[in-house]
């Protein structure tokens, strides 16, 4: 009985991280400009691969492959929050002759 | 004896983090025998680069930013329903644009902030010039100032009040 | 199990196959590089529903995968950047 409310968590949590990358991917294909397509992948693609890591820890045979499976994800997560913004800076270099127009502007 | 508060510091950041890459250490080798010996090895090595590559700046207290985590996953998974949702929904309401903004944090600080934020709903940072981020925001329409406020002064609370910048 | 988690990673490289097809198209170089990264991020996600329905021990090839990705992207700026650097905080690159 356990395991089954188990492996349906499992499936519910995998299944919720395809749709996270499926997102990330229609995005990617979507969306008009590369900024935006950047935002679709680094934001989508890391909750698909966190579902996908939480639905995989339940089924763990141990605990060493529960925190593996942790270490992956912040990895991956760190990784992709740090080279958004240099893929970012890069292309924004790149078409360097249409400077951003600042719409809005932070305060301070 | 005789050692100055800071060196005392030091120590304890080095301590640190030499226990954070022992853990991740013995999670890779799954606490496997041999592993451990030769993690005696690899472990001061590893710790050495990391404090080379990275010069202990402050102390971060760990626990504070534990506490911090839930709320960043909360926020993160937010940002990725928002990016979906803008993704499959048929007409995409999208209105990207940019903006600018001075960071009153260090450099370590900044590039923290700008990592977090890409993930926060509708923020991307794209670099800072003379201290000043860029971002790339997907609905001008929102209230992206306020979400930039707020995840810098979490993250200023991170740093110790005796860590200079 | 073992059927769902197959034919999850199934499911999930045909959605990286739409993000090849950026690869393809790009237009920016950047689109390309991203694009490389969502089926590096994918590819982990696979090889971990992957060794979920075969053998955990794969588990290490996912980490490896995602240190690789990871690198690959830091990689692609040192070389979009004409100095090879790629520091967020150069202010003048």
């Amino acid at each position: 009985m356990l395991e089954l409310a188990t492996d349906a968590l499992t499936v519910a949590l995998t299944a919720a991280g395809l749709v996270f990358f499926l997102a990330g991917t229609v995005g990617l294909i979507r969306f008009p400009d590369t900024f935006s397509r950047l935002h679709a992948l680094t934001k989508a693609d890391n909750l698909g691969l966190g579902f996908i890591v939480l639905g995989l820890a339940l089924q763990a045979e141990s605990w060493h492959a529960v925190f593996k499976l942790g270490l992956i994800w912040a990895l991956a997560l760190v990784a992709a929050g740090t080279a958004a913004q240099l893929v970012a800076r890069t292309a924004l270099r790149a078409d360097e002759g249409g400077r951003p127009t600042r719409q809005a502007e932070g305060r301070e | 004896m005789g050692r100055t508060p800071r060196q005392h510091d030091r120590a304890r950041g080095a301590v640190k983090r030499g226990l954070l890459l022992a853990f991740v250490w013995v999670v890779l080798t799954a606490g496997a025998r041999d592993g451990l010996i030769l993690g005696l090895a690899v472990v001061p090595a590893a710790t050495w680069l990391s404090l080379h590559l990275l010069p202990y700046g402050g102390a971060v207290r760990l626990w504070r930013l534990a506490a911090l985590l839930p709320g960043f996953l909360a926020r993160s998974l937010v940002g990725g329903l928002d990016v979906a949702w803008r993704a499959f929904h048929p007409r995409m309401p999208l209105a990207p644009g940019w903006m600018e903004r001075a960071s009153r944090l260090p450099d370590g600080g900044r590039v923290a902030l700008g990592g977090e934020l890409s993930l926060m709903p509708g923020t991307l940072a794209a670099g800072s010039r003379g201290g000043r981020i860029i971002l790339h925001v997907l609905d001008t329409t929102q209230d992206n100032a306020a979400t930039i406020t707020r995840e810098e002064a979490r993250l200023a609370a991170l740093a110790a009040p005796e860590g200079r910048s | 199990m073992t059927g769902w988690f197959l034919a999850a990673a199934t499911l999930l490289l045909l959605t990286l196959a739409g993000a090849l097809w950026r690869v393809w198209t790009g237009p920016g170089r950047a689109d390309r590089m991203m694009a490389a990264q969502l089926v590096g991020t994918g590819g982990v996600a696979v090889v971990l529903l992957l060794a979920a329905a075969t053998d955990w021990a794969m588990i290490d090839v996912a980490l490896v995968l995602a240190l690789l990705a990871a690198f690959a992207a830091v990689a692609f700026v040192k070389a979009e950047t004409p100095e090879g650097r790629g520091d967020p905080e150069d202010d003048d690159a």
